[in-house]
């Protein structure tokens, strides 16, 4: 077993352990008349500050914190932990107050976001992997306007050297479209074959209508629509790698405001 | 060269010893001096190699007198070369608050470092002076060389680093000869091939032997009689970095091409069924070992500088007695240098006290796996020692280590994070630190060089004159050239108005604490830097997930 995975069970044994701990010691606590609430919630807040210090690592990529994926490590196990820790300190039971609904709220979006967000990245490289067309997010724009810009410079080929207007005339009505901008996202995320049959029907419809000469342009229109397809599975998802994080992170910052605000609150009116 | 310049060398004795007739028609020795070399004058102080740089000519001195600087050599700064220090952690810190830049490429507009002179760009050699050549003499041990005396070959045409420095004492005139014509003249000419080999055995062919574990046990007298015995041969081309560049862009412009299979192209330096009686010892470069498989030829590893091939069947042969002929086929990838010892003389000194005997090259890899290692070798990511390996499986896009090189490095990554796949595997466009670095070649300034610890390619800003030689020389396209602004944003220019550009790319964080910082960010253990053997291993069965 290599070392990284052998730290990894002892990280999650350690979590386990240390969850399965503050159960006992809440039980005991109860049992003996105690109130367990501010411990388990200050144990709770510095979980969550723990988990925020991966945060504050990416942003200082340049100083010699360790690895970062050390520190994802941390934040995935410790984020299950705190799960846990949660459920020590609040129970299982929705929260009847307003306010402590929307942390609760606030607590579910973040962890529902984060396991989607952790299965994502788990999941969706490989598939990025087969798909090819490896290509950075940023220009898959200019990329699409390359392919846009060679069909039509097709089309103009077609109309000048057949002499018809078929093929652009159809062009315009309905491959232009696709072109345009990145089409079938859903259908790309599901990995359906909707955009391949698209593209199949479209071209099949014009194609009976073409001279053989026509037909070689046409058939260079086809590779170039399996060009954008591959980009437009591409654009599809990475842009799903990034959206998690934009339900996640927001989140993360709402709930340790209104976590602290809790705590807060709770020293005040404990007393 | 002029033909009243070649006339003039044609009766230096150097020059006029040399059998002119034996040269083909299609390569004369006028023809030779003409286009492959040069006369070149030099001033006192005027340094003509530098040790590290690597060169692609020799100098045959015409006139006047050079010192050769004995180990431990000069001073780095005397020679233009860049001491990245360790950066202390509060700088470090101070560099992570600090906000990016808003332009890029912003550098500190300062004299240049030390005794250092940039030239012009049209100025192709390494015009760097010594201000004081007595204090010089003084401080550092030197020999002198005077007229008739050649220097640089072992440089130029075994593509390794200058062992030392060179430079002009009095004013000197010399021949610069370019490597093709030093091959030519080493083929062609006896006496310039037996007055090159001499040189080499006395000056690099014992350490090298001494290198290998089977020798290391030999006397030096020994030893000696086993060098005279070797003989030296080059195999492949020396331009290969020029035929791959090509090889590529023409690949990029049209994939649908035709594209030949490199292992058929390449030289073969020992074929597969041929005859055990030598063994082979790569000097430099590197060489693919293959097997034939069915109707084609299947690559089982890469050898590079130090490695042996044919020892274990020329063992096998004499310890059984009987004929054993090679199972498999040594060619070159690029250019090789390799040294040829004949079996005889392992007989005498090496077999009979050989108790270890590595086993022929082997491969455990399925055949499925085969397309990467060619791949791997075909397209000399071997050559990295620093290669920048993605895990596409593993990567999630995110970007973090272009961030973490940009955080490292004012604002401006050194790198981009794409490039060539096979399977599950980026090599992305950063700098590896090539084993043989081509992009070195020809930096008129040297600014461009080895970091003294860890052999890390790095480019001293302060002499870089951005004439391009190395981004243009890179097979890879991991060297960029970019117009640079001072640190308040101005545009820097030169007298003609033309923007001052400097070469820039990966320098693996060297002094940065922690290590390279794109390895560091990498929250998925993606991206990793390797080279040599590892590259073979991480392809194959590395990393398993």
């Amino acid at each position: 077993m290599r070392i990284a995975s052998r730290l990894a069970t002892l990280a999650w044994a350690v979590a386990a352990a240390g969850v399965a701990a503050l159960a006992l010691w809440r039980a005991s606590a109860v049992g003996s008349g105690r109130s367990p609430a501010v411990a388990t919630g200050a144990v709770l807040l510095a979980l969550v500050l723990l988990l925020a210090l991966y945060g504050v690592r990416r942003r200082l990529p340049s100083l010699p914190l360790g690895r970062a994926s050390s520190w994802l490590a941390v934040h995935v196990i410790g984020g299950l932990a705190g799960v846990g820790a949660y459920v020590v300190h609040a129970g299982a039971a929705w929260p009847s107050g307003a306010a402590d609904q929307a942390l609760a709220l606030l607590f579910l979006v973040v962890v529902a976001s984060g396991v989607v967000g952790h299965l994502l990245q788990a999941i969706v490289p490989r598939r990025l992997t087969r798909a090819g067309s490896e290509i950075i997010y940023e220009r898959i724009p200019a990329e699409i306007a390359r392919l846009r810009a060679q069909a039509e410079s097709t089309i103009l080929q077609a109309a000048v050297a057949c002499g018809h207007d078929t093929l652009g005339n159809y062009y315009a009505q309905s491959l232009a479209w696709y072109f345009d901008k990145p089409r079938f996202e859903l259908q790309h995320l599901l990995g359906t074959a909707a955009a391949q049959v698209w593209e199949a029907r479209k071209l099949a419809a014009v194609e009976r209508l073409l001279d053989a000469q026509e037909r070689t342009h046409l058939a260079s229109i086809a590779k170039l629509c399996s060009a954008k397809r591959a980009i437009d599975v591409q654009y599809a998802l990475q842009t799903l790698l990034r959206r998690w994080l934009l339900i996640h992170a927001p989140a993360a910052s709402a709930f340790m405001v209104m976590a602290a605000w809790h705590s807060v609150a709770a020293l005040v009116y404990s007393r | 060269m002029s033909d009243a310049q070649v006339d003039a060398l044609m009766q230096r004795p150097e020059i006029a010893a040399i059998q002119a007739d034996r040269f083909p028609p299609s390569v004369p020795l006028r023809g030779i001096l003409r286009n492959d070399a040069r006369i070149v004058t030099v001033s006192p102080g005027e340094i003509v190699v530098r040790e590290g740089d690597y060169g692609n000519s020799a100098f045959l001195i015409l006139d006047g007198s050079l010192r050769v600087v004995l180990p431990p050599g000069l001073p780095r700064e005397s020679l233009g070369r860049q001491t990245p220090r360790s950066a202390g952690l509060l700088a470090t810190l101070a560099r992570a608050f600090r906000p990016s830049p808003q332009l890029p490429e912003m550098r500190d507009v300062r004299p240049p470092a030390g005794a250092v002179a940039a030239p012009s760009k049209g100025d192709a050699r390494a015009l760097t002076f010594l201000q004081d050549i007595p204090a010089i003499l003084d401080r550092h041990r030197s020999v002198q060389l005077g007229a008739g005396e050649i220097f640089g070959e072992i440089a130029a045409l075994g593509r390794v680093p200058r062992s030392a420095t060179v430079f002009a004492e009095s004013p000197s005139r010399l021949l610069e000869i370019r490597w093709q014509g030093l091959r030519e003249l080493r083929r062609h000419d006896p006496g310039w091939r037996r007055m090159i080999d001499e040189r080499y055995r006395r000056n690099a062919l014992l350490n090298h032997l001494q290198a290998q574990t089977f020798f290391s046990s030999l006397d030096e007298a020994t030893l000696a009689s086993v060098a005279a015995a070797v003989r030296f041969r080059t195999y492949g081309d020396a331009d290969w970095h020029v035929a791959h560049k090509r090889g590529r862009e023409a690949a990029q412009a049209d994939p649908s091409a035709d594209v030949a299979v490199p292992i058929d192209q390449e030289a073969v330096i020992a074929a597969e069924g041929g005859p055990a009686d030598s063994v082979y010892l790569i000097r430099s470069g590197f060489a693919r070992v293959s097997c034939i498989v069915g109707g084609g030829r299947r690559t089982i590893t890469y050898l590079g500088v130090g490695a042996q091939f044919g020892l274990a069947e020329a063992h096998a042969a004499w310890k059984t007695g009987r004929e054993i002929r090679l199972s498999q086929t040594l060619s070159a990838i690029g250019q090789v240098d390799v040294l040829r010892v004949p079996v005889s003389v392992l007989v005498a000194h090496v077999f009979p006290g050989l108790h270890e005997v590595p086993a022929p090259y082997a491969t455990q890899r399925r055949i499925e796996d085969d397309a990467f290692v060619d791949w791997l070798i075909d397209e000399r990511w071997i050559n990295g020692t620093q290669t920048m390996l993605i895990d596409l499986d593993r990567c999630v896009r995110c970007d973090d280590c272009v961030r973490a090189c940009a955080a490292t490095h004012d604002g401006n990554p050194r790198f981009v994070r794409h490039g060539p796949v096979s399977d599950r595997w980026m090599v992305a466009n950063a700098c590896m630190h090539c084993q043989d670095p081509v992009c070195m070649i020809g930096c008129p300034t040297g600014a461009i060089h080895r970091h003294e610890l860890g052999g890390v390619v790095i480019i001293n800003d302060d002499t870089c004159i951005g004439c391009g030689t190395c981004a243009a020389s890179c097979p890879y396209d991991n060297i960029r050239m970019v117009e640079i602004a001072d640190r308040s944003g101005r545009p820097l220019v030169d007298e003609n108005g033309a923007a001052v550009r400097k070469a820039t790319k990966c320098d693996l964080c060297v002094g940065q604490p922690g290590g390279p910082a794109c390895v560091r960010a990498c929250p998925q253990d993606a991206l990793r830097r390797t080279g040599g053997q590892a590259l073979l291993i991480h392809g194959v069965d590395g990393t398993p997930r």
